[in-house]
């Protein structure tokens, strides 16, 4: 019993550790990781399922600005990250591939209103 | 209550064990003390109520199935089985035989995570700090495999949904599953050493006789702990248990170290079965056909009570449906219910304030899933 527990200190000192040191070093993320969404307002054709689906009403289609309403006429997607439970049904949902969840999971804001992405805000 | 008023003592007093303290995990025991002696405890659920049965009468299946995680945080996927399963049966979809391998894997998976977490909490109750850090060091490494596959470390969003699952597996999930066997088999060997302060701690507290674990209503390992070779994947299969080996392992005891013991031996039985359907799983679809996000929940018509084995023990969802785009009455039954209420209530009469988060903690339960 003793003689066990002093193997298994011996081993655990020349054993990597669990951890990783961040922010120098990263564990990589899975490509289908639901983290912050990506959008493409080019390819949205305005249907307004994703905000039907969404089970936390984070979605809300909002009209363009009046510069951009003559490329961009109808309602598009504004979504509120803060309110967003990262389900991705939006994505599953949307018949054009125009929402999708990415792997950014770095989502922490100082202000409550920078958690809100405006269609337009993804094309910058 | 009046008899111990009548004796006051000096060293008399009452005070509440949680819902903030670190050792109960958002739920609250009211005990009644006679110096370090507790004399009655008085469980007060009700502080993590988040009214799930409610909330899921106004959503579609789809978005239910994204809450269903939320039941229980520490053994979602296994909830969203059984909300899936309730939601398959009313609206009579056949589930491909891959996504059905799929969600037992998945399932089992989980379970062995959820065992993690409560050999953890058991050393964090019991201020065995390194037990603590290990077991979560190596339950974190089966969340990465279930980002891996449903994109969520802890919350799978529904990974297992009405109809199958939401994607296939990815590229050589199989052999990452795999790879992860020997780990949890050195944290299984890890968590049975013999270790004698672990013993002193566990052996004959809290114990519960194979008669009243009948009577309160105990199921999972605190069942199987006290004699009783009950579990509902042999009992009333499920999925593809019944073409799976496995044993229920059961011991007599009734105390906390034999319902730990019962729960470290299912490890074993959880890593068979995911070998096993690992090396059975067909190819081939893992939907059924034509399912979409929006489930026309107005073609169900029916009520269904459904149960599985969690890892907790018997967890089951009851829903009717009346053609609505919603369901018109879901119920939840959690395990953790009895063994929180009534069982906790009464082991926690006449012992040492010190065995109160062993014997806790040896119940193997989910604030989350008592409230609701
Ligand atoms: S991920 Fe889910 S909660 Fe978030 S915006 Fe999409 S549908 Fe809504
Ligand atoms: S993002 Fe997709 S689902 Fe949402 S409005 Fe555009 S096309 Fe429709």
């Amino acid at each position: 019993m003793k003689l066990g527990i002093i193997k298994e200190v011996f081993k655990n000192v020349f054993t990597k550790p669990m951890t990783v040191l961040f922010p120098f070093e990263k564990i990589e993320i899975p490509e289908r990781n639901r983290g912050e969404h990506s959008f493409d307002i080019d390819t949205c054709i305005s249907c307004g399922a994703c905000a039907r689906i969404c089970p936390n009403l984070a979605i809300e289609m909002i009209d363009a600005p009046q510069e951009l309403k003559k490329k961009y006429p109808k309602t598009y997607p504004q979504i509120d990250i803060g309110k967003c439970c990262f389900c991705a049904l939006c994505q599953d949902v949307c018949p054009k591939g125009s929402i999708k969840l990415t792997t950014n999971v770095f989502l922490a804001t100082f202000d409550k209103d920078d958690t809100v992405r405006s269609p337009m805000s993804w094309n910058k | 209550m009046t008899k111990i008023k009548e004796h006051n003592v000096n060293s008399d007093f009452a005070m509440n064990f949680g819902p903030a303290h670190p050792g109960s995990g958002n739920f609250a025991i009211k005990v009644e003390m006679r110096g370090e002696r507790v004399l009655k405890a008085t469980a007060d659920p009700g502080y993590l109520h988040r009214g799930f049965e409610k909330m899921m009468e106004y959503r579609e299946p789809m978005q239910n199935a994204v809450m269903s995680d939320r039941v229980c945080v520490l053994e979602p996927l296994q909830w969203n089985l059984v909300h899936a399963e309730a939601v398959d049966y009313l609206m009579g979809y056949e589930i491909p035989d891959r996504a059905k391998h799929i969600r037992v894997i998945l399932a089992e998976l989980s379970r062995i995570q959820s065992h993690f977490i409560w050999y953890a909490v058991l050393s964090l109750g019991t201020g065995f700090m390194t037990g603590f850090n290990v077991a979560i060091g190596y339950r974190d490494y089966i969340l990465d495999v279930l980002n891996l596959i449903t994109g969520g470390r802890v919350y799978p969003a529904g990974y297992i949904c009405p109809g199958g699952v939401r994607k296939d597996f990815p590229e050589k999930a199989e052999n990452k599953i795999l790879e992860l066997l020997p780990k949890i088999d050195y944290m299984r060997k890890f968590m049975l050493k013999e270790n004698p302060a672990w013993l002193a701690r566990f052996k004959d507290v809290g114990i519960l006789t194979k008669r009243e674990a009948i009577k309160f209503g105990a199921t999972g390992p605190v069942l199987r702990g006290s004699g009783v070779a009950s579990d509902v994947r042999r009992d009333d299969p499920y999925e593809i248990y019944d073409e799976l080996e496995f044993e229920i392992p059961v011991m007599d005891e009734g105390d906390a170290y034999a319902r730990f013991n019962v729960g470290m031996q299912e490890i074993e039985e959880s890593m068979k079965i995911i070998t096993q359907a690992i090396d059975r799983i067909p190819k081939g679809e893992v939907k059924t056909p034509n399912l979409k996000p929006t489930v026309k929940f107005q073609q169900a018509k029916g009520e269904i009570y459904i149960r599985n084995e969690l890892s907790r023990g018997e967890g089951a969802f009851y829903m009717v449906a009346t053609g609505q785009k919603t369901p018109y009455r879901v119920k939840i039954r959690g395990p953790s219910f009895t063994h929180m209420i009534p069982i906790v209530e009464h082991l926690l009469t006449d012992v040492d304030y010190a065995d109160v988060p062993a014997i806790y903690w040896s119940l193997y339960q989910c604030p989350a899933d008592v409230d609701r």
